[in-house]
């Protein structure tokens, strides 16, 4: 079994799920395929994951469920997204139970907790409209305040689970003069209020994720009682903001989950098909595609988990931190998705003829992940209207907390180290106090410089990790400067150039991730991790984002990375810096692509 | 208008005036219009100034008084007047805390706005155009 509790849901989940290659098994990539060609919605597959329970751990230990805490829950959300992004997505649109769990009375939160325990009950988040795309102050659906509740009328479009769920968490107008107070949230409990008074929109048709309950809501003078209010009047936009923090981290795992899938699958092919006499995998240049594939998600693994083990430790944080995954992460996913199809040829556009198709669905469906919750744009967006504070703070803190930093660094990136409760009311719309992980960057740079003498750790490859995270230093100052130097603008018509320093940021912070991941978890991680080829071939890969490849130290040999991602593979274990056990083929299959059509028809 | 009279003592009205002039000058410059145009009974939005920005300026605000205020401060309290007010008489704001001298914006005169979009000049600096 995994050392780390915190992985064990997503073990035990993908044992009772079984191998994804074998089309008797729920959720195998047969059965996926087959419900997202006839565009239906996953019924089966959800009350599947209702009967295991998997909805107790959205639910926090103390409003009686089993949630304790992200990095738990991002690890079992890669497991459902490897299989299908459409059942996952429509699983886990119950996160938005987290605005409750946050704002919500004790009342409700009783209320929302049975209605996920006992009644299999499922949410969505109606924000936004057709008119106003992110602009979400521009509402034009009305909560008129009358005795004892509100009168809604207007209309929310495009949204996941409109028509499939029972609680709608419905962000509306409830002050006329506008402003930022001028909005509320509601949980609206469908099953209570007058079926006369809302309608739903029809199934909107979509390029991936094709059986989502893609839809809308319309409100026409619809009764909503008083109790159905999430916190004050006019904390809407607050709280909605506040819950995106949440949402778009966790959203990282998403395309964890499809990258691991198109990695895994593309694999499979290279290993097996023989050209020129030699497998695919032994021609340097798709080995070396794969190979900086296993990299990417290595990369984005460090930061993912960090920010998702940030909540508990920093929450004050996470409007930066929440920001850099939800940009990085799932824009890098994607290119690794798009790059290692061309390892696959023809193969990845052919709906059947490799591992039943599942590579061009992944595709298709993985691409919605960097636009939901707030597409790249709205990200960088929230990111560069910070880094003038951030920048500020991290000169004013530079060489104080001396002693508290790298506590809280170890807590938030040691994975052996136990969490504090996670605290919704501690997230703050702007960061508090810096962004911790790019003011310890030098201390991780001392650190490296002083790490005591290690057999194991060849001495070039920890020169090239100092050298480089060097150079994540000087970027930082140069990125520092520039700031400074700059006189800000508010508004949205920002310069591109100001979303390319914010595109920056997120590098570097992700660099500075995966520095602090392999410094804290160096014993307790494996040979493999504790070798550290990864981090120096990640870090260079970081900067040339920077610098271009001859500025940078030469590449080191990534034998034992391309090594280490065929292990996994052939252990079945999840491309993660944490390599836990995934369902095992019930046998080896060497059966050709024409039999496992065969097998998908009887 | 003047932002600070180093010469009177400081006072609680003299506060409220003091951080005033501090906002209506960063917005000035920040959205590029003349500081004389800036009413202290109007909205910040009428100005352009977003949610978001409302709460991004209250970060230069607590750096500037060196106290923690509520990030939703000019969402609570939307007109330059209020959110002096507040400051002054709800928070205690000090008039010490106004007339510290480490306040550039409040020492100089209301800039003419930068023409480029963005973060002034700095890009046209940087590509050396």
């Amino acid at each position: 079994m995994q050392p780390l509790k915190q992985y064990w849901v997503a073990e035990a989940l993908e044992k009772a799920l079984g191998d994804p290659g074998n089309p008797e098994n729920i959720m195998s990539f047969p059965q996926v395929i087959d419900l997202d060609e006839r565009e239906e919605f996953p019924h089966e597959i959800i009350n599947w994951l209702y009967n295991w329970k998997l909805q107790h751990y959205y639910i926090p230990t103390e409003c009686g469920g089993e949630f304790t805490c992200f990095d738990e829950f991002i690890s079992f959300v890669r497991v459902l997204s490897r299989r299908d992004q459409t059942s996952a997505i429509a699983f886990t649109t119950m996160f938005w139970s987290y605005l409750t769990w946050m704002a919500g009375t004790e009342e409700q939160k009783r209320t929302l907790a049975s209605f996920m325990k006992d009644a299999n009950g499922a949410m969505c988040l109606a924000y936004s409209e057709k008119a106003h795309g992110s602009d979400l102050l521009a509402s034009d659906v009305r909560a008129k305040k009358v005795p004892g509740g509100y009168i809604f009328n207007g209309e929310k479009w495009p949204i996941n689970r409109a028509t499939i769920s029972g609680v709608t968490f419905v962000l509306a107008k409830t002050d006329e003069v506008g402003g930022a107070r001028s909005l509320s949230l509601f949980m609206v409990e469908k099953s209570k209020i007058d079926p006369a008074n809302y309608s739903h929109l029809p199934k909107i048709f979509t390029h991936g994720v094709r059986g989502s309950d893609m839809s809308g809501i319309r409100f026409q003078d619809c009764f909503i009682p008083e109790s159905m209010r999430l916190g004050a009047e006019g904390a809407g936009l607050e709280l909605a903001l506040k819950g995106f923090q949440i949402t778009r981290a966790l959203c990282a795992a998403f395309s964890q989950g499809a990258a691991d899938t198109a990695l895994r699958t593309t694999l499979k092919f290279a290993l097996g098909r023989q050209l020129y006499g030699k497998t695919v995998f032994d021609m340097p240049q798709p080995k070396r595609t794969l190979t900086d594939a296993f990299l990417n998600i290595l990369i984005c693994d460090c930061a993912t988990i960090g920010v998702a083990r940030g909540f508990n430790t920093m929450p004050e944080q996470i409007s930066v931190w929440s920001a850099v995954v939800k940009y990085f992460v799932t824009t890098t996913l994607e290119t690794v998705v798009q790059n290692v199809s061309v390892v696959l040829g023809s193969r990845f556009y052919m709906r059947e003829e490799h591992d039943y198709g599942i590579f061009q669905k992944v595709l298709r469906d993985n691409s919605i992940i960097s636009m939901f919750d707030g597409s790249t744009v709205v990200n960088l967006h929230a990111l560069l209207l910070q880094l003038r504070q951030l920048t500020k703070s991290r000169i004013k803190n530079a060489g104080r907390n001396q002693d508290a930093l790298p506590a809280r660094l170890a807590a938030t990136f040691d994975l052996t180290q136990p969490l504090p409760t996670f605290d919704g009311k501690k997230l703050e719309l702007v960061n508090r106090g810096g962004d911790d992980v790019l003011q310890g960057l030098e201390l991780a740079l001392t650190s490296l410089q002083n790490l005591p003498a290690d057999a194991s750790l060849n001495a070039d490859v920890l020169q090239q990790i100092i050298t480089l995270t060097q150079m994540v230093q000087e970027e930082l100052n140069h990125l520092d400067c520039q700031v400074t130097e700059s006189t800000f603008q508010f508004g949205h018509e920002q310069a591109p150039e100001v979303f390319d320093l914010a595109k920056q940021y997120c590098v570097i912070h992700t660099a500075a991730s995966c520095i602090y991941m392999w410094l804290y978890n160096r014993h307790h991680l494996g040979d493999f991790f504790a070798k550290g080829e990864w981090l120096a071939l990640s870090l260079r890969q970081l900067m040339l984002t920077f610098r271009p490849a001859k500025a940078l130290p030469g590449r080191i040999d990534d034998e034992a990375v391309a090594q280490e991602l065929v292990r996994l593979y052939n252990d079945s274990r999840m491309f993660s810096i944490v390599p836990f056990q995934l369902a095992k083929p019930q046998q080896q299959e060497t059966t050709t692509d024409a039999t496992q059509r065969l097998q998908l028809q009887a | 208008m003047q932002l600070k009279d180093s010469n009177s003592k400081p006072n609680t009205a003299n506060a409220v005036d003091t951080i005033q002039g501090w906002i209506i000058n960063q917005i000035a410059k920040q959205l590029g219009i003349n500081a004389q145009t800036i009413k202290v009974t109007e909205p910040l939005t009428r100005y352009g100034l977003d949610s978001i920005d409302s709460v991004t300026i209250v970060g230069e605000l607590e750096d500037w008084l060196s106290a923690e205020l509520p990030p939703t401060l000019l969402w609570d309290y939307p007109t330059i007047e209020k959110a002096a007010n507040y400051l002054v008489n709800e928070l205690g704001i000090s008039p010490a805390q106004t007339s510290a001298t480490e306040a550039p914006a409040v020492n100089n005169k209301p800039q003419e706005a930068p023409k480029e979009k963005a973060w002034g000049g700095l890009w046209n600096k940087i590509s050396g155009s």
